[in-house]
């Protein structure tokens, strides 16, 4: 009985199809919502689904100079890190599918598989364009990912726990994050950081290096990357929402949460316009990564007087 | 039995491609020597008042995730070789756009000691729109047609197929209308 579970979690729910599709949706809410604001009518519903299909069916071109092997296997594995990730998250309300103590840390660890693997994807190839891209993105990966941590890692501090599913319950449905706003905001902005969105989209800047790591990559490589990317964003924001909003009551609980910090994102994206890769960097290290060491310390002092 | 199987499924997903082909054209832009109106009336497309975005259409930097080469301008003797290139590191299934009177003819350009001539002497092209420069209403129309035609595409793709599998015959003869497939 647990084996047909395990494997209905795997291909369904709430793994596999279910966060694919949502995946897509997300990608088309972000997609419409920028539209909007920049006074477009935006893409219809199923662009992203027709994108993907598009690309699935497309010629694809392995360059010259490239492992062969390494080209075609790591979109692969950047999708299967973001869709094990979700195994670990309270998909759509529900308690997650696989949980143990120290969870939380995996889920960080395979959300930043995919931005290893971009990164590899392009040092992998001998085009200039993908070789900076890639040097770029994980120059951002150095900058952003320390203080992302420290962000969501002040939660289980307080709660004692590494469990995603302990720290929501000795929460309590409270919202953590006006106890703890300044690790909220390094939070969701450290997402913005880990999708390349926007502000931080200096590793893919098509003004300056074409498409970044991935220029080199047509057809099914590019349509799994994509793919993986709007994982990511349904993971990234389950996780800042259950940590910090109280957890995640229920479906409609989940897409409320979800969907209000995506139409947060969506602004930060309209609002700021792209940082160099010296300016990305500065700002993590001189003030997010400080800031989140500062909150840390209040609640670790909090933590020893109480 | 099987061999009915195989044509239901496949016709299912040559719908299901022409579909999402038609629905997410991806463009790159290239200027092989245009006096850059044709370029300026392309941006004025891609910008929010007409939103091409609305139909799918999305701007690229790298041949590689484009379908769509929308070309402007005379080719030159130096561009020569670089639009070639573009073309060919574009993955299959792609598309020509020629846009502007130079593009078609070679247009005020035309004799000149440094030109090659119109973009189909370099790389076969799908779409002509004519003006100089033309409108960015007429851009779309072009792009739609484009669209129109690889619907039709996929439709005597689907005729094909059925015909082949019926008799092995009958294929031989429908290869006449085949349209150029490249």
């Amino acid at each position: 009985m647990t084996g047909i579970w395990s494997i209905i979690a795997l291909l369904f729910f709430p793994g596999g199809l279910f966060v694919l599709t949502c995946g897509l949706a997300y990608e088309w809410v972000d997609r419409k919502l920028i539209a909007r604001f920049q006074n477009r009518l935006g893409p219809r519903w199923f662009q992203p689904a027709a994108d993907v299909l598009k690309l699935l069916a497309k010629e694809e071109v392995v360059p010259a100079g490239v492992n062969p092997v390494l080209f075609k296997w790591l979109p692969v594995i950047a999708l299967a890190g973001a869709l094990t990730a979700a195994l670990y998250v309270p998909m759509a309300g529900l308690p997650p599918a696989f949980s143990f103590p120290g969870d939380l840390i995996v889920a960080l660890y395979l959300l930043s598989l995919l931005t290893l693997c971009t990164g590899l994807a392009g040092a992998n190839t001998l085009d200039r364009f993908s070789i900076v891209g890639a040097v770029r993105t994980l120059t951002q990966l150095f900058s952003y990912e320390a203080p992302f941590m420290l962000a969501l890692l002040s939660p289980a501090i307080v709660a004692g726990s590494w469990q995603t599913s302990e720290i929501i319950r000795s929460a309590g449905g409270q919202w953590i994050l006006l106890t703890q706003p300044i690790s909220f905001v390094i939070a969701l902005i450290g997402l913005m950081g880990k999708l390349e969105l926007p502000p931080f989209d200096a590793p893919e800047a098509e003004t300056e290096i074409v498409a970044g790591a991935l220029t080199e990559y047509s057809g099914r490589g590019y349509a799994l990357f994509r793919l993986g990317r709007g994982v990511e964003l349904v993971v990234g924001l389950t996780l800042v929402a259950a940590l910090y909003m109280g957890g995640l009551a229920g479906p409609l609980d989940f897409a409320l949460k979800t969907l209000g910090l995506l139409v947060v994102l969506a602004l930060f994206q309209t609002l700021f316009a792209r940082l160099r890769i010296d300016q990305t960097v500065g700002l993590w290290w001189r003030y997010g990564a400080l800031l989140a060491l500062a909150q840390m310390l209040v609640i670790v002092g909090a933590k020893v007087i109480a | 039995m099987q061999l009915n199987l195989d044509q239901v499924w496949g016709g299912a997903l040559d719908k299901l491609k022409t579909w999402a082909r038609v629905n997410s054209p991806w463009a790159i832009h290239y200027n092989s020597g245009s006096c850059n109106g044709c370029d300026i009336e392309i941006l004025a497309t891609l910008t929010p008042r007409y939103d091409l975005e609305r139909v799918g259409v999305k701007l690229q930097g790298s041949p590689r995730h484009a379908d769509i080469l929308i070309c402007t301008g005379p080719v030159t003797l130096q561009s020569r070789e670089r639009l070639k290139r573009i073309y060919e590191q574009m993955p299959e299934p792609k598309f020509v756009v020629a846009v502007g009177s130079c593009a078609i003819s070679g247009g005020a350009f035309q004799g000149c000691y440094n030109i090659v001539g119109h973009v189909d002497a370099v790389i076969p092209v799908d779409v002509y729109i004519p003006g100089c420069p033309p409108r960015p209403e007429a851009i779309i129309d072009g792009v739609v047609k484009l669209l129109e035609s690889l619907k039709e595409r996929g439709r005597v793709g689907e005729r094909e197929r059925a015909g082949r599998s019926a008799e092995p015959g009958a294929g031989d003869s429908e290869t006449e209308e085949k349209p150029q497939q490249r």
